[in-house]
């Protein structure tokens, strides 16, 4: 006797194939691998109702079969992807960290380098000349604020040279608090 | 038509419905379609995507596939230089996804030319497009593989 065999299930089998594929191509790509998991899971389902039908009524069970593989090696690429984001959300909490120690560095190269050079500034406003000599040597930066602190003139600051004068000159003499 | 070229048509549609390799074939080749379609239509200079990066997204940074659609409208219209700019990966993948279109094609004719060999054409495909699905894709599975590592 032949064997009666139809093409019921073999729908279902071609629609859970072409949804498996575009979950594999999605999957793979780390962009949208994400979503990817919820057309697999369509695919995984439209694949097992088209294999059962197929087996109900005899049919070919290939494309379905296709597909629910296709669709299941997709499915756990994309659920790989959460690793993935995982991992990316991890590095992101570092970025802080690491722009931070960078800013550090330059700070710490930058403070190294004029730390022991002199610094001239000169400052020109209304025909009158301001001209102040320091340096950034830490040491001298404490001894001069201390100098200032106490009201005595800085030696090498010609800015308070030239306030003093103006202030004699005047004949008004700020007072110590 | 004719009831004889009815008959010839339904028996190929039922020859076709039984041949899951040729659906697989001209299924994949509808989605490569669909891709460069996509990279077709949408311009890479107004910057008017619908798909976006989920993990940009989530997290605020880029992963390895960021850039992806830009670069491919860029290939699509023979940019190559500044496609390498926003993926550098996009041109391995897009050689992929050509070179995939044209081997369904052919493999589909030698599986309907000749039957006799259909076995060792699939094993052929597979091991063939394997090894090009594993270059064209590899920096993307190596970032999966260090996540899950």
């Amino acid at each position: 006797m032949e064997e009666v065999r139809n093409n019921s299930g073999q729908n279902l089998g071609i629609a859970a194939l072409i949804t498996a594929v575009i979950t594999f191509v999605l999957a793979v790509i780390p962009c949208v691998g994400l979503v990817a998991i919820i057309p697999g899971i369509i695919a995984i389902i439209l694949a097992t109702v088209g294999l059962s039908q197929a087996n109900r009524n005899n049919s070919p069970r290939g494309v379905a079969m296709a597909g629910l593989i296709i669709a299941i090696i997709a499915s756990m690429i994309s659920f790989s992807q959460i690793f993935v984001a995982g991992k990316i959300a991890q590095k992101a909490d570092k970025w802080p960290n690491n722009i931070q120690n960078i800013i550090n560095d330059v700070q710490d190269n930058v403070t190294k380098e004029i730390q022991d050079n002199n610094v001239s500034i000169k400052i020109e406003s209304n025909g009158e000349k301001v001209e102040i000599n320091t340096n950034a040597n830490k040491k001298d930066q404490e001894k001069t604020l201390e100098e200032l602190e106490g009201g005595d003139k800085a030696k090498g600051d010609s800015l308070i040279s030239k306030k003093d004068t103006l202030q004699k000159k005047s004949g008004n003499v700020p007072r110590k608090k | 038509m004719s009831p004889e070229k009815n008959d010839v048509m339904s028996n190929r549609k039922v020859r076709l419905l039984n041949e899951p390799y040729l659906i697989i074939n001209i299924v994949f080749a509808g989605v490569i379609l669909l891709i460069f379609a996509y990279s077709g239509i949408f311009s890479p200079d107004k910057d008017s995507y619908p798909v976006v990066c989920i993990h940009q997204k989530l997290t605020g940074q880029p992963c390895v596939s960021c850039g992806l659609s830009h670069s491919f409208s860029l290939i699509v219209r023979g940019r190559i230089d500044e496609a390498y700019k926003w993926n550098i990966y996009a041109m391995r993948v897009f050689l992929f996804f050509a070179s995939q279109l044209v081997l369904r094609s052919v493999f589909s004719i030698f599986y309907m030319k000749y039957p006799d060999t259909r076995k060792q054409l699939i094993l052929v495909d597979c091991i063939g497009s394997g090894i090009i699905f594993l270059v064209a894709f590899w920096p993307f599975m190596v970032s999966i593989i260090s996540a899950i590592l």
